[in-house]
């Protein structure tokens, strides 16, 4: 049961108050050029996805909460977050590999004051 | 089974021995129909035990006579049955069942008795059960499998399963603690009190009924009181606290990502008159922890000997408890085997009960230490460098009458002859695993510890800490330092800042016997010539020997885990409790590796089984799932709806009246909305508002066809394709104002589109200002339709002008109707004259019976879903997941009209346009007419393109609503055929189950009023 | 022919009023009319428009209310309010928002009947709760006017810490589930059943 925290409302809590929406940062082509969308570019965009060992960005939605869609970077070895941020944002750079120590309660609490507080 | 009276007397030992039970009063219970006494405070194990019974059940493959071995949850051969009926439940383990008067317990794995048992002559055939046995021999034939599992699964099962429904309560409790601490010893003890100085919220859970643990069979001090004495004043001030929660009876089972537990608490199980009054059965705790201390202790490990299995031999420190706890001794006369200094205590204890232990066999050469002079100066006869090799046991195996010792070589080797030293029973201690379980189930790697011989904590990424003797830490002083400093610890890392840091006081000071290093001893070979009889037990459970484990390497088995799965070593209920370890030291030499390398199994939730009951908590009966009413449920509960499940709603399938059946109910209820006037509740229809300056920019692209050019007022149907181009919904849309619409969606997506609608407004199209608001909760709707619908609304009170000039089709009104806000839609959804009224929920029941009243005169009726769906077949109108399955286009279903060719975008477009979708010879609708038209094709029916006597043939498409149409006095469906459209006139054929076939003409999917004229009135 | 009469989703049932063998007092909240308000809370003039309609400044920190005499506002997203006030003045209201914000970026929805509230009161409510719920109702910064949405009994919920000490507890539930939702509590606020996390307890056996 993974423990989460919302970046747009600050709530924390069990994912079950929560959505998950797969890989983030998925950009649909036909947004910006509906014309010109190649077969293959259809394509990735339908069902390519990534498998990493290690950190993955993915989307998550605030389900129970404020409803409002956001982004997390999730260690897919240790399940550790190293980060929650809002759906306009890029993912952040957090060096790309798994990390084998992680104090991920610790982590979300101090996150979730300071997301409380803004 | 004898009935010789094994509680030991009061007095004994200063009146220290039986501190658990209460002498005064007695209970009665029963095991296998026969009645025995016992005392609250007892266990059935226990209590059995002070009646002279050694005989618990019998062993899982081998049938072999077993007895108690531990005094816990490490208990793997006393696994009874107990309740009767419903209220029946397997595989308990006698030592943690807690007596209470008219308790009905049964062993288990025994047919006809247990006494005399027939599955014992597996005993007789054990060269006939080596490892992977079941593997060997009834893998082939494949297809004789089914006959055999039904005979060993009949023979070998551990016991049966209740058959009737459960009819007790469960629940289930959520809590969010700063620190959780695993396990009532002295260690949890003070973890817990040093974290709750801090002001952290604390839990502490403890599997037993009493906290303290160990402390009753350890000797010692703490802060210089007795370790009893100092668990129950700090017990007693948790107690008190309001900041920290006991949990006793409770198991921590199960130990998931960051920090999530299952508990298992057994709330009434000890005491059934509580769950008289309304306590739960069980109760399972969800708890998020911010800290988790692990002070699940330590269990102690057996020694393989020769026929270590019989009943009489026990765990040192199991035997312990029993006298101590319980008053109970497990015989008269008992030999101690130990490698260790724990054990010396156990001696100890018998000699003061006043029971007899005639030798205290230790394999080291020279131990020396504070226990060891103790023992010597008791008198006990300690015969170092020695090693129990046997076990001689009369009656079937059931009474031991001697074992036989030899001198033992550090190593493993017997030099010299064996002696035989009558006794009754045998108390074994090999050493102590700590109990690292729930450390393991997410993150916790374990380590080796050469001096301890045994898994120990290693790293983990959990914010977890292990102390005491989980983490291998066996003094008592080192071990409650540990625990008190993780306590603080932990709460400091759970509180942050906010940690009050002046009373946490000091840690508690310990005193202790200092003890010795143990040797590593697994596995003593049995002198003389090697036959069946001479079985080493490693798992007791799971029946798995020495040998075994041998015969599984000679096999070519290496991996730990491969070598488990071919014995089922450590698996069951048991999950390697004692047997791990041990298995490893077995293998160790099998292997000529070192255990470290090896490695261990992997340990998984939950520690002990927890009940279904429990998993399923509330949700039963009529919580088994949340079940959605709409506003006149009353009404269709009052008169005879037959309901059926969409999504979660209940809706009326249709209304019984008179005793008609459903198919006379449904034509009763087509034929009022064909020639009179009829009424349904739609109120499950999905209802969304939409506002903002880009509503209809937004609407354009959600829906394959256009809305932004929709006039206030007015109503367009809309098809929603997914990205895949695919239908996923549909739905009428009005425009309320400028910026306002109303959009309806299938009562099944209702929720999901609500989310559709957000996600592409907030993840994908930034730029778009909409409010999406979904409303479906908020309005009862109803249906009125027929050719007489006009007359009834006409009859009521409204400021709504209902003529056919004054309301159009497709278009909507607000206003009153007989005193209710309505909103008021002419849309058709079975082709006749109708209007769909919506009105605040709460008016709903009301705005239901005035429609009922004010249409009596013409003859109004109900109509439930299945009407709805005949009525809109016979117009041929789809239904999304009837017509549409996630892999049908709206140009397969003809329906190109509603697909825009001139927005540049629209969610499914760009997939529309692949080859695939675009392609020529897909799957259409069509309308089928069957040759024989009494004939009513079944609901997902194949065509095939050519009938053959067997199958495979060629299938060509599917049946996708299929009806008798009371209308039409005839049978009518609607198909996905092949080229589809262009069949028409062709005769398709449909093979059946049983060979029959059914023939039916390719038609366009219309069967009625194909000119639309009815829905004008 | 029958006047127009306002029926609410567990006026069917005949334990509405007493509920017995319950460790918590169960009831129905009734006469209050609701509005939905989606807006931006950063546009100073929509908030200044809502707060003229209703007479309550809009709460914009999470998870709060604000109430003022008989009308109080939650907060339910970062641009979703939930406005609640004796029914017989929401058309009034009502419309005054509909008209104050006109032409501006928001939406009101009249929503007076697609939630039930129901009032759990007595020591424990928040235990109660929490066997449906993993939102730690007893955490410290759930306190008098806190509002937590949730995922309650398996559906969507929202609790109204309407007094502490005692608890007064309103939970709001979609209409269609206001049934399933006071089955729960029933079975779930049973005298025999009853837990209080954290308080003082029975002296336990050692």
């Amino acid at each position: 049961m993974l423990l989460i925290t919302c970046p747009v409302c600050g709530v924390e809590g069990d994912e079950t108050e929560f959505h998950a929406g797969g890989e983030a940062h998925i950009k649909r082509p036909a947004t910006t050029d509906p014309e010109n969308v190649t077969d293959e570019a259809q394509r990735d965009y339908l069902y390519m996805r990534k498998n990493p060992r290690g950190i993955h960005f993915e989307r998550w939605m605030c389900a129970r909460g404020c409803g409002k869609w956001f982004h997390a970077a999730r260690d897919t070895v240790t399940m550790e977050f190293k980060a929650f941020y809002g759906a306009r944002e890029p993912a952040p750079d957090l060096g790309g590999t798994a990390s084998p120590k992680a104090a991920t309660p610790r982590k979300t609490a101090a996150r979730r004051k300071k997301a409380g507080g803004a | 089974m004898t009935g010789k009276p094994y509680r030991l007397p009061a007095g004994v030992a200063g009146g220290t021995m039986g501190r658990s039970i209460d002498r005064i009063q007695r209970l009665s219970f029963s095991f296998d129909g026969k009645t025995f006494a016992g005392h609250p405070g007892d266990t059935v194990a226990s209590a059995m035990m002070a009646s002279g019974v050694r005989l618990f059940g019998r062993s899982f493959k081998y049938h072999r006579p077993r007895g108690v071995i531990g005094s816990a949850a490490d208990e793997p051969n006393a696994l009874i049955s107990v309740g009767a009926g419903a209220r029946h439940e397997p595989n308990l383990r006698a030592t943690q069942v807690e007596l209470f008067d008219g308790l009905v317990a049964r062993s288990q794995n025994n047919w006809p008795s247990l006494n005399w048992d027939v599955g014992a002559f597996n005993s007789k055939l054990s060269r006939l059960f080596p490892a992977g046995f079941y593997y060997k021999t009834f893998m082939w034939p494949a297809s004789a499998w089914m006959f055999y599992e039904h005979i060993i699964r009949r023979a070998a099962g551990l016991g049966t399963a209740p058959t009737r429904p459960d009819p007790d309560t469960y629940e289930h409790m959520h809590a969010t603690c700063d620190v959780l601490v695993v396990g009532g010893g002295v260690a949890g003890l003070a973890a817990a009190q040093a974290a709750a100085s801090t002001g952290a919220r604390v839990m502490l859970a403890e599997e037993t009924a009493r906290f303290g643990g160990s402390a009753d069979i350890s000797g010692g001090t703490i802060d210089g009181k007795p370790q009893t004495e100092w668990a129950g004043s700090v017990a007693a001030d948790l107690a008190k606290a309001d900041n920290v929660h006991l949990l006793p009876r409770t198991i921590a089972a199960g130990h998931f990502h960051q920090n999530w537990c299952l508990l298992l608490e057994r709330v009434s199980d000890h005491d059934p008159s509580l769950a008289d009054g309304g306590a739960p059965r069980h109760r399972l705790w969800r708890v998020r922890a911010k800290e988790i201390v692990l002070a699940s202790g330590a269990l102690e490990r057996p020694i393989a000997f020769a026929n270590n299995d019989r009943p009489g031999v026990l765990l040192a420190s199991a035997a312990r408890t029993f006298i101590a706890r319980y008053g109970v001794s497990p015989g008269t006369r008992g030999v101690v085997f130990t490698n260790n200094d724990d054990a010396y205590r156990t001696a100890l204890a018998l000699t003061q009960a006043g029971v007899s232990v005639p030798r205290l066999v230790d394999t080291r050469a020279n131990p020396e230490g504070a226990l060891i002079d103790l023992a010597r100066d008791a008198g006990i006869d300690i015969a170092t460098g020695t090693a129990v090799t046997n076990v001689e046991a009369s009656g079937g195996g059931r009474n031991i009458e001697a074992v036989k010792v030899a001198p033992y070589q550090h190593g493993g080797r017997i030099a010299g002859g064996e002696e035989r030293i009558d006794c009754d029973f045998v108390c074994v201690s090999g050493g102590f695993n700590p109990v690292a379980h729930l450390y393991c189930h997410t993150s916790g790697k374990l380590r080796f510890d050469e001096t301890l011989q045994t898994f120990r904590p290693g790293e983990t990424n959990d914010a977890l800490r292990v102390v005491g003797a989980a983490n291998g830490t066996f003094d008592l002083a080192d071990g409650l330092k540990e625990a008190f400093d993780g306590g603080i610890a932990a709460a400091k890392s759970a509180l942050g800042a906010s940690a009050k840091s002046a009373s946490a006081g000091k840690a508690p000071k310990a005193a202790s016997e200092h003890e010795g290093a143990l040797e590593p001893v697994w596995f003593v070979p049995a002198t003389g010539t090697l036959n069946e009889g001479n079985k080493h037990f490693i798992d007791f459970q799971n029946d798995v020997t020495a040998a075994d484990l041998e015969l599984a390497v000679r096999e070519g088995y290496r991996s730990v885990e491969h070598i488990k799965r071919y014995t089922t070593l450590g698996m069951a209920t048991d999950q390697g409790k004692t047997s791990n370890i041990n298995a490893l030291g077995v293998l160790t030499d099998t292997l000529q590796s070192p255990i470290p390398q090896i490695g261990t199994t992997t340990f998984r939730p939950p520690y002990t089984p927890i009940s279904m009951g429990a998993i399923t908590g509330t949700k039963t009966k009529r919580l088994f799932q949340p079940v959605r009413r709409t506003p006149p449920y009353q009404w269709h509960l009052d008169n005879g709806a037959d309901f059926e499940p969409v999504g979660q709603w209940r809706r009326p399938y249709s209304y019984l009246r008179n005793g008609e059946d459903r198919e006379a109910a449904i034509k009763r209820e087509i034929l009022a909305t064909r020639r009179a006037v009829a009424l349904l509740d739609a109120s499950t229809l999905g209802k969304i508002e939409l506002k903002g300056p880009d509503a209809g920019e937004f609407l354009d692209r959600i829906y394959s066809n256009i809305f932004s050019s929709l006039k206030i007022g007015k109503a367009r149907y809309g098809l929603m394709l997914n990205e895949d181009g695919f239908l996923m919904d549909d739905g009428v849309t009005v425009r309320l104002g400028d910026d306002h619409f109303l959009m309806h969606t299938t009562s099944g997506g209702s929720d999901r589109i609500a989310g559709w609608l957000e996600e592409w407004l907030q993840t994908e199209w930034f730029d778009l200002k909409v409010f999406v608001t979904p409303v479906t909760e908020q309005w009862a709707q109803f249906a009125l339709a027929g050719p007489k619908a006009r007359k009834v609304l006409e009859k009521l009170d409204s400021n709504i002008d209902f003529s056919a000039e004054g309301f159009e089709f497709l278009s909507m009104k607000e206003g009153t109707l007989a005193g209710h806000p309505v909103r008021a839609f002419r849309i058709s959804f079975s082709g006749e004259l109708s209007y769909e009224i919506a009105t605040p929920a709460d008016y709903g029941m009301s705005l239901w019976t005035t429609f009922l009243e004010a249409g009596r005169e013409f003859g109004i009726e109900a109509y439930g879903t299945e009407a709805l769906h005949i009525l809109r077949a016979e117009k041929g109108f789809i239904v999304v997941g009837d017509e549409s399955d996630g892999t049908v286009t709206p140009i397969d279903l003809g329906l190109n009209w509603a697909v825009s060719k001139k927005k540049p975008d629209y969610l499914g477009k760009r997939s529309l346009q692949r080859p695939h979708q675009s392609a020529e010879g897909r799957k259409q609708l069509v309308g089928l007419l069957t040759e024989d038209p009494q004939q009513v094709l079944p609901d997902g029916a194949y065509a095939v393109a050519q009938v053959k006597d067997a199958p495979p043939m060629d299938m060509i498409g599917q049946v996708t609503s299929t009806y008798w149409s009371p209308t039409l006095e005839r049978s009518i469906a609607m198909a996905l055929i092949e080229d589809g459209r262009n069949r028409m006139g062709d005769v398709l054929e449909f093979p059946l189950e049983g060979g029959e076939v059914m023939r039916a003409k390719v038609v366009e999917p219309i069967f009625y009023d194909r000119e639309g004229e009815r829905q004008n009135g | 022919m029958a006047d127009a009469k306002l029926i609410g989703a567990l006026a069917h049932r005949g334990d509405v009023e007493r509920q017995p063998g319950l460790s918590i007092t169960l009831k129905v909240v009734t006469g209050r009319g609701m509005i939905d308000l989606r807006g931006n809370a950063a546009d100073a003039k929509f908030m200044a428009a809502a707060k003229s309609a209703i007479g309550v400044a809009l709460p914009t920190a999470p998870r709060t209310s604000a109430t003022k005499g008989d009308v109080t506002v939650l907060w339910l997203s970062i641009d979703q309010w939930l406005v609640t006030l004796p029914r017989e003045k929401l058309t009034k209201t009502f419309a005054a928002l509909r008209k104050k914000t006109e032409g501006m970026f928001a939406l009101a929805t009249d929503m007076s009947d697609a939630r039930t509230v129901i009032r759990l009161s007595g020591d424990g409510a928040r235990e109660v709760l929490m066997k449906g719920t993993s939102v730690d109702m007893l955490a410290p910064d759930v306190i008098q006017g806190t509002v937590r949405r949730m995922l309650f009994a398996e559906i969507a919920a929202a609790c109204h810490v309407v007094g502490a000490e005692p608890d007064v507890l309103d939970l709001y539930v979609f209409r269609s589930y206001a049934d399933y939702a006071w089955e729960w509590l029933l079975a779930t606020a049973r005298s025999g059943a009853r837990v209080r996390l954290y308080g003082p307890q029975d002296i336990p056996t050692t």
